[in-house]
């Protein structure tokens, strides 16, 4: 590519994009997301380096091996893309985009897994866990619905921050304050794991009727109270799962 | 015992397609319990069962995360799994899902998410090997063929995945006899403990939710719900 040749088209840099949702299918443990990268960026690389000699050296560069969050990563394709396109001009050296991801590929990970694994998809999921008595199966759409709007807003964000801002995508992320939106997440799905155990014990309470009705409720919102203590304690979640419901169904069994 | 083939092939299929989704292209939580139980539900013709069922282990799994290379249980195997073995222990003798059987599959199937995350540590090996390969036909120059190797990777996670989900609907089919010849005493007892289950996991959900002050949260949400109900109980006497 000469000095002068304009930019990725921009076809291209949407197949680049949409070869990044599929980072991860081929994940291994020694050079993680490294060949979902390579075949992500493929198309550009192709473009980029007509000559065999260059494209192999590029597509090799990006086989090393890369781990992030696969839709923050949509952040270091973009940059990668931007440095790709120096490279080939001759305006700066290969070390610049290995550099460039090595030093991303961590802190961008940590962002993405506390904000949407730790926060959004908790969130979304205890509110439609709720949602659940009042929507029935809507209830899973609006969790996909939900989900989707906020992940893929973001994962096209974070290309189109890479692709034009490249090392200073840095800044751009940092305007989201996206763990001050995970702190708030994380309380909503607290607040919706307590809502809908409370509507759990009583519905099934009113379901049982009688005088043992109100022993079920109570009964079951003191099991949770227990398991949340005991969980705390390091007490395995599926022990106390199972514990319930037998302790449960010998209740039932008898009373 | 009643086996309806077609119920097993639509339950293999569609843990298949999740496990494709799941692990290799757009991660968008088709694959979370809620959506993928209720999934299996409607397609096995009972959307109650995987409902119930998905919100309990959406519960229960709420903080299961991908953090770095270190894996978590598999919570799609366990939401497909329960709700095919569920569904088909319903379906096998005749009648349609209850508490009860929500409860017995969830207590024999559950802990399928620990199979399914040594599952995908197994399969790893295959596309550790894939990126080797990719690795060398580049170094020949086979660029076109080294990169497309990469669609290979999720294929060994749909086939195991599929299977052990179809698996799962079969075991259903076996069990049905069994669970529909409880004494009613049993039956009554399981049924009180979906619920119990549903609480604990709830309970899971708001410590995993790691949210500070979760506690406190989770339990004024839990006296708002108590309080509201006690209230519109009175007014509607």
């Amino acid at each position: 590519m000469s000095p002068e040749a304009p930019s990725i088209p921009r076809p291209i840099r949407w197949r680049v994009f949409r070869r990044s949702l599929f980072l991860q299918a081929s994940w291994n443990p020694k050079g993680m997301q490294n060949l979902g990268l390579a075949w992500a960026l493929y198309p550009a690389l192709c473009w980029l380096y007509p000559e065999p000699e260059a494209r192999k050296a590029a597509v090799l560069r990006h086989l090393s091996p890369f781990n992030t969050h696969p839709y923050v990563a949509a952040a270091i394709v973009g940059g990668v893309l931007f440095h790709e396109e120096r490279i080939a001009r001759g305006e700066e050296g290969p070390e610049r985009v290995e550099a460039f991801k090595r030093a991303l590929m961590g802190p961008l990970a940590a962002l993405g897994d506390g904000f949407f694994w730790l926060s959004l998809k908790p969130a979304v999921g205890a509110l439609c866990c709720a949602l659940v008595p009042v929507l029935g199966a809507w209830s899973a759409v609006l969790f996909v619905v939900l989900y989707n709007a906020v992940h893929l807003q973001q994962r096209i964000k974070l290309f189109r921050l890479g692709v034009h801002k490249g090392d200073r995508l840095v800044e751009g992320i940092a305007e989201e304050h996206l763990p001050v939106w995970g702190a708030r997440l994380r309380a909503v799905a607290a607040a919706c794991a307590g809502g809908i155990a409370a509507w759990l014990a009583l519905q099934f309470g009113t379901h049982q009727g009688g005088w043992t009705g109100p022993l079920l409720a109570a009964g079951c919102l003191g099991l949770g109270a227990v398991a949340y203590g005991l969980v705390a304690r390091g007490v395995s979640t599926y022990l106390l799962l199972v514990l319930a419901g037998l302790l449960a169904g010998v209740a039932g069994a008898f009373l | 015992m009643v086996v309806h083939w077609q119920d097993v092939a639509a339950a293999g299929a569609w843990g298949g397609l999740l496990a494709l989704e799941r692990r290799a292209f757009l991660q968008a939580m088709l694959s979370r319990p809620l959506v993928a139980a209720t999934g299996m539900g409607l397609l096995l013709g009972e959307l109650e069962t995987g409902l119930y069922i998905g919100m309990l282990l959406e519960l229960f799994h709420l903080g299961s995360a991908a953090l770095g290379a270190a894996l978590p249980e598999n919570e799609t195997l366990a939401a497909t799994g329960t709700t095919a073995a569920s569904a088909c222990m319903a379906t096998g003798e005749g009648g349609g899902g209850t508490p009860a059987l929500w409860a017995v599959a969830l207590l024999l199937f559950a802990g399928l998410g620990v199979l399914g995350r040594r599952v995908d540590r197994r399969l790893e090996g295959v596309s550790a090997h894939l990126a080797d390969r990719a690795q060398q036909l580049a170094r020949e120059g086979e660029l076109e063929r080294a990169v497309r190797l990469h669609g290979f990777g999720p294929l060994p996670y749909v086939a195991a995945f599929g299977l052990l989900t179809a698996g799962c609907a079969l075991a259903g089919f076996a069990l049905s006899p069994l669970v529909h010849a409880l004494p009613l005493a049993g039956l009554r007892g399981l049924a009180w403990a979906f619920p119990a289950m549903a609480c604990v996991a709830a309970a899971l959900a708001a410590r995993a939710s790691h949210a500070q002050r979760g506690g406190l949260w989770a339990t004024l949400a839990g006296a708002a719900v108590v309080l509201g109900t006690l209230v519109s109980g009175w007014f509607s006497r």
